[in-house]
C-alpha cells in the first residue's frame, strides 16, 4: 500500500477514535467535567493545541490529482499526493533563493520574485516558502510526540504495573532494566539505536520511546504499589478475582489520571528531543529542528537572515508551551489531590 | 608601611594598564620579519614521508627542502630546479626503462639537531648526499612508515619489491629487525632503480615512461632526511619521535613544536640559499619573470627580482579554534593573510570586490582558483544511469546535466566563490581550455527535456511503471546544510521530471554502498597531488575502477578508446600532440558524460597592505619564503587599530561607586 493511503487510513483512524473517546467523555461525569474544567483555565493554549492537531491532520490527509493549468509544476509533482496544506499554496510556489518576508525583489541580488508580496514569511535558500514548510513541521512535530507516546506508554505501563503488582523478582529485574537505561546518558543512546536503526521518522521514534519509558514506568509502579494494598483490592483478591482482571478493572483505572498528565508533559520533551536530533544531523526530515539546524548559519551572514529561524523556532515554543500549560492545567485537575480545591 | 602600600599599589597598577593591551606577541618582536599565520587543527605528523595534508605540509614544506620545485609566478605551474642542479630530463634506456638523473648542490647541510652527535660525536650536523635522498625513497617502500605515495612511486624499478623483502626480513628475523635502519635497509638493498652514483649523484630507473614523477621530487616525500634521525627519533623508550621532531634542510627550521598552542620556524641561516646567494639558485632567488599580469600586480618589484630568498626572519603559526575570533584577529593586524570568513562575507566582499571598509584597511585581495573540482557522478556499472543503458542511458545522462546550473549553485552556497567546470582539467594546468564550453553543461532545461523524450523517458515518465523514473542520489553526509546542497541538486532533475531521492546515510555507510557498488548517483571531489592532466584524468581510466579495484574511478567509467589515450597521454610530455590527445579525451567525457564536472574551487585570500609579495598557489606548497612584511608598517596599523576603548571600564567603576558609597556610609552610620 502507497504510503498516503496508510497515512489517510491512519487519519480516519485517529479521527474515529477521537469521536469515539468524546462520545465515552460525554457519558462519564469525571471526564466531561475534567475537561470542561480545562477548557476554562486554559482556553487559549487548548485552542492553540487544537490548531496544531488540525494543521498536521491536514498535512496527513493526502491524494493524487492532476493540478490544474499546464504551467502547474512539474511532472514528479502531478505524481506525488499531496496534502492539504499543500493544496492551500499555489503551485510552484517557490523562489531562487532567499526572499525576505513580503518582499518583492530576492533578498541577495535583488532581482524582482515569481510571487512578489505574497510570501508570508518569506522563502529559504532554496526558494521554498517558509510557511509552508513550518505548517508541514506541525505533522512531524505531533508525530514525533504521538507515535513515541503511543510507544512509551504501554510500554511503560505494562512493566510498571507487573513490576508494582507482582513485587518481588518481577519488581527486582523490573528495577535492573530501568536502572541500567537510566544510567546510561539519554543522548548517547539515542544516537546509538539511530545509528543501529536507521534514519527516517519510525526509527526516531522508536528510539526516543526506548529511552524515555522509565520515567513513567517508574511512576506507575509506585502507583500500583499503593493501589494494590487497598482495600476495594483487597477485597477483589478475598473474593477470587483473577490477577489479570484486578490490574485491568482496578489498577489501571487508577491510573489514567497519571497517564494523561504524563502523555501531555513527555509530549513537550520529545518535540523538544528531535530539534536536539536533528541539530546533531539525525532528525526527521522536515521538522521544525531541521529548519533551526538549517538557519544555523544564516544567523552569522551578514546581513542577517532571521525568518527560517523565528518561523520554525517560535512555532517549536508556542506548541510546546500550549502543551505544557495545558499539562499543568490537567494535572490540577485530574490530581485527586487537588482535584477538590478547585471545585 | 605606608611605602609598601603605595608601591604595591603602583607595581597593581602597572600590571593593569599593561594588559590593557591586546597585543598577544611579545613587544620586542613587532618590529622583527615575523609572518603570523593561524591554524586550526595541529599536524598529524611531521614525517615528510608520510604526511599528507594542507596543515601537516604547511610546517613540512619549510623545514624539508625539496630537489625540485615550482616557479613561485609561473602559470601553469612549472618545475625548477631546488636542491637538485636541474630539472633532469628522462633517459631512455635500452632495455625500454626510463630513467633521471638528479645532481644535487654542494655545500647543502641538514638542520644541526643532537641526533647526529650519537652517532659520530662532536659534530651536530652534516651535508646532504645522494644517498640521502636515496634513504628516504627506501623508507617510503618501508611497509613499517606507511607511507600513502608508494603506488605513484612504486613506479621505481623494484622499490615495492624491496618493501616486500624488508618486511619478510623483519619478520623472520627479529635480529635483522633490531639492526639500524640503515643498516636494514643496506642488508635488504640494492634497489635497481634507485642508484647512488656519486655523493651528489642520483639515478632513478621506472619501469614505464612517467614524465609526473618529477613532480613527486617537488613534494617533501622525496626530500632527503638523514638516517641518523630516524634512528635516534624512534618514540621508544620515551625518546621522541621522528613524526614530531623533523631533521630536515629546508629553508626554516623548527624550533618550537607545541602542536596545542603554537608553531615557530626560524631562518635557516644554513641554507643553500643563504650560503650561496651568489648562485642564483631559482628556489632560492626571487623570480625575474612571472604569469601576465604579474607585473602588473607589483609581483616583480625591482626591490625584490634576483634577491636571496627567504625575506622573513620567523613563521609563527598560532592555534585558533574559531574561524570568527581569527577573522578578528586578522583586522585588528595580529595575522598577516586571512581568507574570508563566510559569516562575514558580505562585510568583506561586495560585488566580487573587496568592500570600501576593508580597502580602507589597506587590505588587498587575491582571488585563485584551485587546481580542484566538485563533480557529480553516475555509477557506470548500473543498469539504469550506466553504461548498459547503451545510449538511452547516455542521452539520460545527458539530460541531468544539462539541468545542473553551477552558477546558480555556487551563488547560493558559496558566496559564488568557484568557476562552473565543463571538464574534469581545472585552470592552472595543462589541457586547461578556457575558451572551451561543454555543450551539456550549459543549462537547459528544454533540451534536457527533449534528450529525456528521446531516450524514452518523455516527461520523465518511465513507460514500465507509467510513473517519473526513480532514480537515488547517495550521499555519505547527512547535516542540514548539507542536505540543503543535495537537495538543490534534485529539485533541479524534478523541473525535467526525474524523481531523485536522496540516499543520505553517515560516511561510513556511504563507502560501504560504494565498495558493494550499490549506488547510482554521487557526488565526490579531487584534490590535484601534482599540476599534471594525468592526475585528473586518471579518475576515469578503466584500471582505477572503484568496484573493481578500489580506486578512485568511483563512476566506474570504462571506454577502451578513452584507456588507450590516456595511456598514450600520460608517457607524454606538454606539447601540442599530448593537448590533442587530451582534446580527444574530453570530446568522449563530453559525450558520454560519466561525471557532471560541477565546479573548480575558488579561493579569496586576503593580505594586509604590509604582505609583499603575496601570489596564491592553490597547490599546497611552500611560498612564505618569497613573502616579505613591512614590519614599522604593521607596528604603526597594530597602535592605530588597537587604541583600547576604555570607558566602559569607567564606566563600571563610576557605578560600583554609586552602589558601594551609600552602603558604606549606611554601615558607617549604624555603627555609630
Amino acid at each position: 500500500m502507497e504510503a498516503h493511503v496508510v497515512s489517510n487510513l491512519i487519519v480516519a483512524a485517529l479521527v474515529f477514535g477521537a469521536a469515539g473517546l468524546a462520545v465515552a467523555i460525554r457519558r462519564n461525569r469525571l471526564w466531561s467535567e475534567a475537561l470542561r474544567e480545562l477548557a476554562r483555565r486554559r482556553p487559549i493554549a487548548l485552542a492553540v493545541v487544537a490548531l496544531f492537531v488540525v494543521v498536521a491532520l491536514l498535512e496527513s490527509v493526502r491524494w493524487r490529482s492532476e493540478p490544474e493549468g499546464p504551467e502547474a509544476g512539474d511532472t514528479v509533482s502531478r505524481f506525488e499526493a499531496r496534502s492539504v496544506v499543500d493544496r492551500m499554496f499555489p503551485h510552484d510556489f517557490r523562489e531562487k533563493s532567499y526572499s525576505a518576508p513580503l518582499a518583492e525583489v530576492e533578498f541577495y541580488g535583488g532581482a524582482p520574485l515569481a510571487h512578489p508580496r505574497s510570501h508570508l514569511l518569506g522563502t529559504d535558500i532554496l526558494g521554498r516558502d517558509v510557511l509552508h514548510q513550518t505548517l508541514k513541521g506541525a505533522r512531524v512535530a505531533l508525530l514525533v510526540g504521538g507515535l513515541t507516546s503511543l510507544i512509551v506508554i504501554p510500554l511503560a505501563l505494562f512493566f510498571g504495573v507487573t513490576a508494582g503488582y507482582f513485587g518481588r523478582r518481577i519488581d527486582d529485574a523490573f528495577f535492573l532494566v530501568s536502572s541500567t537505561l537510566m544510567a546510561i546518558p539519554g543522548l548517547l543512546l539515542l544516537i546509538a539505536i539511530i545509528m543501529a536503526l536507521g534514519r527516517g521518522p519510525v526509527q526516531v521514534c522508536v528510539a526516543l520511546g526506548i529511552t524515555s519509558w522509565v520515567g513513567f514506568a517508574r511512576v506507575a509502579r509506585g502507583e500500583s504499589l499503593k493501589i494494590r494494598e487497598l482495600d476495594y483490592v483487597q477485597a477483589a483478591r478475598a473474593l477470587g478475582v483473577s490477577e489479570p482482571r484486578i490490574i485491568v478493572r482496578h489498577v489501571i483505572p487508577n491510573l489514567m489520571h497519571l497517564v494523561i498528565i504524563t502523555f501531555v508533559l513527555l509530549f513537550s520533551g520529545l518535540v523538544l528531543s528531535e530539534a536536539t536530533l536533528s541539530w546533531l544531523g539525525i532528525g526527521i526530515d522536515g521538522s521544525w529542528g531541521q529548519m533551526i539546524d538549517q538557519a544555523r548559519d544564516e544567523l552569522s551572514r551578514d546581513p542577517i537572515v532571521w525568518w527560517n529561524l523565528v518561523a520554525a523556532s517560535s512555532a517549536l515554543f508556542s506548541l510546546v508551551l500550549a502543551v505544557n500549560l495545558v499539562g499543568d492545567a490537567a494535572r490540577d485537575v485530574l490530581d485527586p489531590r487537588t482535584m477538590k480545591e478547585h471545585r | 608601611m605606608r611605602g609598601a602600600l603605595r608601591r604595591s599599589a603602583a607595581v597593581l597598577f602597572a600590571a593593569i594598564l599593561a594588559g590593557c593591551g591586546n597585543d598577544p606577541y611579545p613587544l620586542e618582536d613587532s618590529l622583527e620579519k615575523i609572518l603570523y599565520q593561524p591554524f586550526d587543527d595541529p599536524p598529524k605528523t611531521l614525517d615528510p614521508q608520510v604526511a599528507y595534508s594542507v596543515v601537516d605540509h604547511q610546517v613540512i614544506g619549510y623545514v624539508y627542502d625539496t630537489l625540485l620545485g615550482y616557479h613561485y609566478l609561473k602559470r601553469p605551474f612549472t618545475l625548477i630546479p631546488g636542491m637538485a642542479e636541474t630539472v633532469p630530463e628522462a633517459i631512455g634506456l635500452s632495455d625500454g626503462r626510463v630513467a633521471y638523473r638528479f645532481r644535487l648542490r654542494p655545500d647543502l647541510w641538514f638542520h644541526e639537531d643532537p641526533a647526529f652527535e650519537k652517532f659520530s660525536p662532536g659534530t651536530r650536523t652534516r651535508t646532504v648526499e645522494a644517498s640521502d635522498v636515496a634513504f628516504s625513497l627506501l623508507r617510503v617502500a618501508d611497509p613499517a612508515v606507511v607511507s600513502p605515495v608508494i603506488e605513484a612511486l612504486g613506479k621505481i624499478s623494484g622499490l615495492v619489491d624491496f618493501g616486500k623483502r624488508l618486511d619478510e626480513r623483519r619478520r623472520a628475523d627479529p635480529e635483522f629487525a633490531a639492526l639500524r635502519i640503515d643498516e636494514q635497509y643496506r642488508r635488504a638493498g640494492p634497489v635497481d632503480g634507485v642508484r647512488v652514483l656519486g655523493p651528489l649523484e642520483l639515478e632513478i630507473v621506472l619501469d614505464d615512461a612517467y614524465p609526473q614523477i618529477l613532480y613527486w621530487f617537488a613534494m617533501p616525500f622525496t626530500s632527503p632526511v638523514p638516517w641518523e634521525a630516524i634512528a635516534a627519533y624512534d618514540g621508544v623508550d620515551g625518546r621522541e619521535s621522528f613524526a614530531e621532531h623533523p631533521v630536515g634542510s629546508g629553508p626554516f627550521v623548527l624550533s618550537r613544536y607545541d602542536k596545542r598552542s603554537r608553531i615557530v620556524l626560524e631562518r635557516n641561516d644554513r641554507w643553500y640559499g643563504v650560503l650561496h646567494p651568489e648562485w642564483k639558485a631559482p628556489a632560492a632567488t626571487y623570480p625575474s619573470e612571472g604569469a601576465p599580469g604579474d607585473a602588473e600586480a607589483g609581483l616583480l618589484d625591482p626591490d625584490y627580482v634576483g634577491r636571496p630568498l627567504p625575506f622573513l626572519s620567523r613563521i609563527e603559526f598560532r592555534r585558533e579554534k574559531e574561524p570568527i575570533p581569527t577573522f578578528t584577529k586578522f583586522l585588528q593586524g595580529y595575522y598577516d593573510a586571512s581568507g574570508v570568513v563566510k559569516e562575514s562575507f558580505d562585510r568583506v566582499i561586495q560585488k566580487g570586490e573587496l568592500s570600501p571598509e576593508m580597502r580602507g584597511l589597506g587590505i588587498t585581495l587575491a582571488k585563485s582558483v584551485e587546481p580542484a573540482i566538485s563533480y557529480l557522478g553516475f555509477n557506470m556499472d548500473d543498469a539504469i544511469v550506466g553504461a548498459s543503458g547503451g545510449e538511452r542511458s547516455e542521452k539520460l545522462r545527458q539530460a541531468m546535466s544539462l539541468a545542473i546550473d553551477s552558477k546558480e549553485f555556487l551563488r547560493l552556497f558559496a558566496n559564488g566563490r568557484g568557476l562552473p567546470a565543463q571538464t574534469p582539467i581545472p585552470p592552472g594546468i595543462f589541457g586547461y581550455d578556457a575558451g572551451y564550453q561543454n555543450p551539456f553543461r550549459q543549462p537547459d532545461l528544454d533540451l534536457a527535456k527533449k534528450l529525456l523524450a528521446e531516450a524514452g523517458w518523455a516527461d520523465g515518465i518511465d513507460p514500465t511503471t507509467g510513473r517519473p523514473l526513480r532514480l537515488t542520489f547517495d550521499v555519505g553526509d547527512t547535516g542540514a546544510a548539507a542536505m540543503l546542497q543535495f537537495g538543490f541538486y534534485t529539485s533541479r532533475w524534478r523541473r525535467i521530471g526525474l524523481d531523485v531521492e536522496i540516499a543520505a546515510t553517515s560516511y561510513n555507510q556511504f563507502q560501504d554502498k560504494v565498495r558493494r557498488g550499490a549506488y547510482q548517483i554521487f557526488t565526490w571531489g579531487w584534490v590535484a597531488d601534482y599540476p599534471d592532466p594525468e592526475n585528473f584524468l586518471f579518475l576515469l581510466w578503466t584500471p582505477m575502477s572503484r568496484t573493481k579495484s578500489g580506486g578512485p574511478n568511483t563512476a566506474n567509467f570504462s571506454n577502451p578508446r578513452y584507456d588507450a589515450l590516456f595511456e598514450q597521454m600520460k608517457a607524454m610530455t606538454d606539447t601540442p600532440e599530448r593537448l590533442a590527445i587530451i582534446h580527444e579525451m574530453r570530446s568522449i567525457l563530453e559525450q558520454e558524460r560519466p561525471w557532471i564536472e560541477n565546479f573548480y574551487p575558488e579561493r579569496y585570500a586576503l593580505y594586509h597592505g604590509w604582505v609583499r609579495n603575496e601570489k596564491p598557489a592553490g597547490l599546497s606548497i611552500p611560498t612564505a619564503k618569497y613573502l616579505d612584511i613591512d614590519a614599522e608598517l604593521r607596528a604603526l596599523r597594530r597602535a592605530e587599530w588597537n587604541v583600547p576603548i576604555t570607558w566602559p571600564a569607567w564606566a563600571l567603576a563610576a557605578i560600583l561607586v554609586v552602589v558601594i558609597v551609600p552602603g558604606v556610609v549606611t554601615f558607617l552610620r549604624e555603627r555609630q
